[in-house]
């Protein structure tokens, strides 16, 4: 893309683009380390993810500012208007994937105090491992300005709904199984759901992020696999 | 996905319910100098179009033929066809007084007649029509609402028109304009010399005006383009870069071009 006649413009925007890219960072090492510290009982990683929620909020607040002030300043037009309304609205989604990382770290004490099984918890390692690679992707994909592949991961955040179905399942069979597992369960439940959010978060992302770099909306329907609603194994 | 840029020029994706004046392989001279190429547009019946593009693009030209005022001026000439109503204005034979009273047109500077505000709509008037002192009374009350002006100089009528402000003396022009029954209203850059607020009661205006006019505006301002009109042709080096909603060219532009010029990244 040409440079803009007035070069302090180039520089607001790309402060904003480098402020997106923090977020997009941050998230990806939140999301890794809350899972990380819920797998392996890691009570000190788990505080660093909470601590790491406030630097989150911060940028977004930095970001909302800047975009702010940028549009009052040099009212942006076409694909400079799309990239910072769209910043905008990524902003909010990266900042909920922050909150939800946050939650998981804050359950990582009593789901390692509980009498249950620690390996309970490698059910949803799969699922955040799938979690991890979209929120990664999307941020990298956006800077990349890869169009067709935000498209694709979109669609890819199907895979996380089917694999949340199966954890839901296999979460409550254990629950079923022994009642002493109830209180764990229910935490890694929470902390299931939380990565479920944050790949409709990534979701969110990938369609902004598409819009911001073509100009067109992607279709309004997508795959959806969470069956949890009416998968109540019987009793 | 789809491409996102077509290679057609000249294509408009304007739905065109019924066309006041269609544009059809216009070209204009300056002597030798090509200064527009090939033009193809409509413009559709009571609503705004807006002419954008940098200095020399031919956007003012392009205004100037519609109403043949370029014809005032020598070694100037237009090739092709300008139809308003299907019928072609560059004709020899088209009359260009009837013309003028029905494209009338307002310019960049306000330009009032050294005399008074009632006698600066009442001229243009009776140059067309022989109509009685109650009437003529009407019609200029009539006038000054349409270009919301009455209220603030119904009390002076007989003071001169160049003792208005500047923002005034525009709305002067748009009445005196409209005073005549024209059916379409060319501007050119008609507040580029106004206070925003002077600007901003001019743009409230051509928001009301259209629903009885054809409104075709030049403008450098972008974002009085992106504010006022319905559709927004770009123009560059005397071509019709793209022509389509203005929503569209403002948010999502198919050409590089325009998108270039309406981020400023030009030159």
């Amino acid at each position: 893309m040409a440079e803009h006649t007035v070069a302090a413009f180039d520089e607001d925007l790309g402060q904003i683009s480098r402020l997106i890219s923090d977020m997009g960072d941050l998230a990806g090492s939140m999301v890794g380390g809350a899972t990380k510290a819920l797998l392996n009982s890691d009570n000190a990683l788990a505080q660093r993810v909470v601590s790491d929620d406030a630097i989150m909020d911060a940028r977004q607040r930095e970001l909302d500012d800047r975009a702010i002030t940028l549009i009052a300043k040099r009212q942006p037009m076409a694909d400079d208007l799309r990239h910072v309304v769209g910043s905008i609205r990524m902003a909010g989604d990266l900042e909920r994937i922050g909150d939800l990382a946050k939650n998981i770290a804050k359950r990582v004490g009593t789901v390692g105090l509980s009498a249950t099984p620690r390996d309970l918890s490698h059910s949803i390692d799969a699922m955040a491992q799938l979690v991890l690679i979209q929120v990664q992707g999307v941020v990298e994909e956006y800077a990349a300005g890869d169009a067709a592949a935000l498209a694709k991961l979109r669609n890819d955040d199907e895979r996380i709904d089917v694999k949340y179905t199966s954890v839901f399942r296999e979460l409550l069979t254990y629950m079923m199984e022994d009642p002493r597992n109830i209180t764990a369960c229910t935490h890694l439940l929470f902390c299931a759901k939380n990565l479920e959010r944050i790949g409709d978060h990534v979701t969110n992302i990938a369609e902004n992020a598409y819009y911001v770099l073509t100009g067109t909306q992607l279709p309004a329907n997508r795959p959806k696999q969470d069956e949890t609603a009416m998968s109540a194994p019987a009793a | 996905m789809k491409p996102m840029l077509s290679t057609e020029l000249n294509t408009p994706e304007v739905a065109v319910e019924k066309a006041k004046i269609e544009v059809k392989n216009l070209n204009f001279y300056y002597g030798q100098s090509k200064a527009l190429k090939d033009i193809n547009l409509s413009l559709p019946e009571r609503s705004v179009t807006a002419f954008i593009g940098p200095s020399g693009c031919g956007k003012s030209t392009l205004l100037r033929v519609l109403n043949r005022i370029y014809e005032l001026y020598p070694k100037q000439s237009a090739e092709g066809q300008v139809l308003l109503d299907g019928k072609n204005i560059l004709d020899r034979s088209q009359d260009l007084n009837l013309l003028r009273t029905k494209i009338g047109m307002v310019f960049q500077k306000p330009t009032p007649f050294p005399m008074s505000i009632y006698e600066n709509i009442a001229f243009g008037v009776r140059l067309y029509e022989k109509i009685s002192k109650s009437e003529m009374d009407g019609r200029v009350e009539q006038a000054l609402k349409r270009a919301a002006l009455w209220t603030e100089v119904k009390d002076k009528l007989n003071a001169s028109g160049l003792s208005l402000s500047g923002g005034q003396q525009q709305r002067l022009c748009i009445a005196r304009t409209v005073a005549v029954k024209p059916e379409v209203i060319l501007l050119d850059e008609p507040a580029s010399a106004l206070d925003p607020l002077s600007t901003a009661k001019i743009e409230e205006l051509i928001d009301e005006l259209q629903a009885d006019y054809t409104i075709v505006i030049v403008t450098h301002n972008m974002q009085q383009a992106a504010r006022v009109s319905k559709q927004t042709a770009f123009m560059y080096l005397g071509e019709l870069v793209e022509f389509d909603r203005t929503e569209k060219i403002f948010t999502s532009p198919r050409e590089k071009r325009t998108q270039d010029y309406i981020t400023g990244r030009f030159g």
